[in-house]
């Protein structure tokens, strides 16, 4: 990842849930086809990576998502929830 | 164009009057429960339990304002005539006292800022504040006057009997319900409650802007020096052009007391299509010869991303239902830079229509209508009515921005500088340079479009 994204997303409070992913891929056989990829540049906090394995084209970071929402606007593959209660990032800063 | 109207005006009927009973009978049942501590949410809550009505205000984050993220001011007169003299008990930053906006290109700044000690004296008129201190302060109002409060509680989804709201589901951990005679949604720019329930239609990505930030702290002292302020008193910089990389979008300067906020953003339609990295911005405006400076010895505390609605009154969706209201962000309702106020006051409204249906118990879509006509009839409709052409402006002129910051910049640098050449012929050559970057016609219609715009 990006030395400069790594720096800042370090910078930031998280309350990761191990036992739910908040976004998801509905199909990954659509990732693999898509010339696009516009989520890889997309994301501010760089959730989705791209990885070799042919089964699993794209990785999901969610753990260091910042809940913006934007990601479901741009792909429809995209399937996006915000974290349960008392989960993910918290801002404090303003 | 046509595929994203079409999307904006079809609602997804997707959980839309999921019809079922519900066994209320042995649980408690509030007059109203409000989805989102944010300034639309605790502020129906505080306006709501103060004329009597019993209130539960639902947050998913751990406290008011841990989900969202950027630099604010609130407008002075718009907040007292809600919370009076609300600077005496409100945290805070700094009293604006200089506002400005910055036109950028590469290499040079033309600014227009206006700056006076007449802002100086109350009721002001803007006064930064950071959202973390002051949502907690409108959600401490709220709790003072009976307001029950959850939070780390996620609504997912409205419950309906008989098309009529009735409760939310609140996800796991807590996995529960709650049930209302009113339920208010201010979940913010996302509006996923209301989309979920086939509420609201879901919002294009052109008429969502995605901003990120950067908190950079500097001492009260450097930042007063820095922007020649007063101690205790700030400034508010909107800056065009050169942040958004040749896209419409804006950037933003915000002092704190011992911070500064750095924003930039544009539609996610234009990230989506430029490749750009949202961060990639903000490296790149700290990196300008002339911004630089201004952060020198500041260490970044925090970095942020979130959304704003920019599709302005057309992107406006049904607010009313049968027991239900939308408020603030989740209803669209941003003007411009203008958010907070519109939320803080939409939720005045929302109380008022809350109060008048309990009164009456009378919870159709009818009686809470009065808060639609009173939005219509305040400034919040009426200046989103006014502005209601930028959005597709921006869509029709996609260079405004960027070439207009250059074209400004230039004729800037050309009249500053001092040539050989007698001066009737540096008037032709200036001329010249400024109509060989956009054609005189050409910048004549674009100049039309806008004071269109501006007239209404």
């Amino acid at each position: 990842m990006n030395k400069e994204l790594q720096e800042r997303l370090s910078l930031l409070q998280y309350q990761p849930d191990e036992k739910w992913q908040h976004v998801t891929i509905l199909d990954q056989t659509i990732c693999r086809d898509c010339k696009n990829k516009q989520c890889l540049t997309f994301c501010p906090s760089g959730v989705f990576r791209e990885n070799s394995q042919e089964k699993q084209p794209l990785l999901i970071l969610y753990k260091q998502c910042v809940e913006c929402g934007g990601c479901r606007l741009i792909c429809d593959n995209i399937d996006f929830s915000y974290p349960k209660g008392g989960y993910g990032v918290t801002f404090l800063e303003g | 164009m046509l595929k994203h109207w079409y999307q904006a005006k079809k609602p997804q009927k997707i959980g839309k009057y999921n019809n079922a009973h519900y066994d209320t009978s042995n649980r408690e049942k509030y007059d109203a429960i409000v989805v989102g501590a944010g300034p639309a949410g605790a502020s129906a809550a505080y306006f709501m339990a103060k004329q009597g009505l019993n209130v539960l205000l639902l947050e998913r984050g751990p406290f008011p304002g841990a989900k969202v993220c950027g630099g604010t001011s609130l407008i002075s007169e718009h907040t007292h005539k809600l919370f009076p003299n609300f600077w005496d008990e409100c945290p805070c930053e700094r009293i604006v006292t200089q506002q400005a906006y910055w036109f950028m290109t590469e290499d040079s700044l033309l600014s227009t800022s206006f700056q006076s000690t007449k802002l100086a004296a109350a009721p002001y008129n803007h006064i930064t504040v950071k959202r973390k201190l002051f949502y907690q302060w409108l959600v401490d109002k709220g709790m003072a006057v009976g307001v029950d409060i959850h939070f780390n509680h996620h609504v997912t989804e409205v419950l309906f009997e008989n098309n009529q709201a009735v409760g939310v589901q609140v996800s796991s951990p807590q996995k529960c319900q709650f049930f209302a005679n009113i339920i208010i949604l201010a979940d913010g720019a996302n509006a996923m409650v209301g989309q979920r329930s086939g509420l609201v239609p879901r919002v294009s990505p052109q008429d969502l802007a995605l901003y990120v930030k950067e908190t950079i702290a500097l001492p009260a002292k450097v930042i007063e020096e820095r922007f020649n302020l007063l101690p205790g008193y700030g400034s508010l910089i909107g800056v065009l052009g050169y942040p958004t990389a040749g896209f419409n979008g804006t950037s933003s300067i915000h002092t704190f007391k011992d911070c500064i906020n750095l924003n930039v953003g544009m539609a996610i339609s234009d990230f989506a299509i430029s490749g750009i990295r949202p961060y990639d911005l903000l490296d790149r405006i700290k990196k300008h010869p002339l911004i630089k400076p201004l952060l020198l010895g500041g260490t970044v505390l925090e970095y942020g991303a979130a959304v704003i609605p920019e599709g302005g009154y057309h992107a406006v969706p049904e607010l009313v239902h049968p027991g239900l209201m939308i408020l603030g962000d989740a209803g669209s309702l941003v003007n411009g830079t203008h958010g907070i106020n519109l939320a803080m006051w939409s939720g005045f409204f929302a109380a008022q229509a809350a109060n008048e249906s309990k009164k009456s118990r009378d919870f159709s879509i009818e009686k809470l209508s009065l808060y639609r006509t009173l939005l219509d009839e305040s400034f919040i409709m009426q200046d989103l009515k006014a502005n209601a052409k930028i959005a597709s402006l921006q869509r029709d002129l996609p260079y405004l921005f960027d070439l207009y910051s250059k074209i400004v910049n230039q004729t800037a640098f050309h009249v500053a500088k001092v040539y050989t050449m007698p001066k009737k012929a540096k008037r032709i050559f200036i001329f010249k340079k400024i109509t060989s970057i956009q054609p005189l016609l050409k910048m004549a219609s674009d100049i039309w479009k806008v004071l269109k715009v501006v007239k209404g």
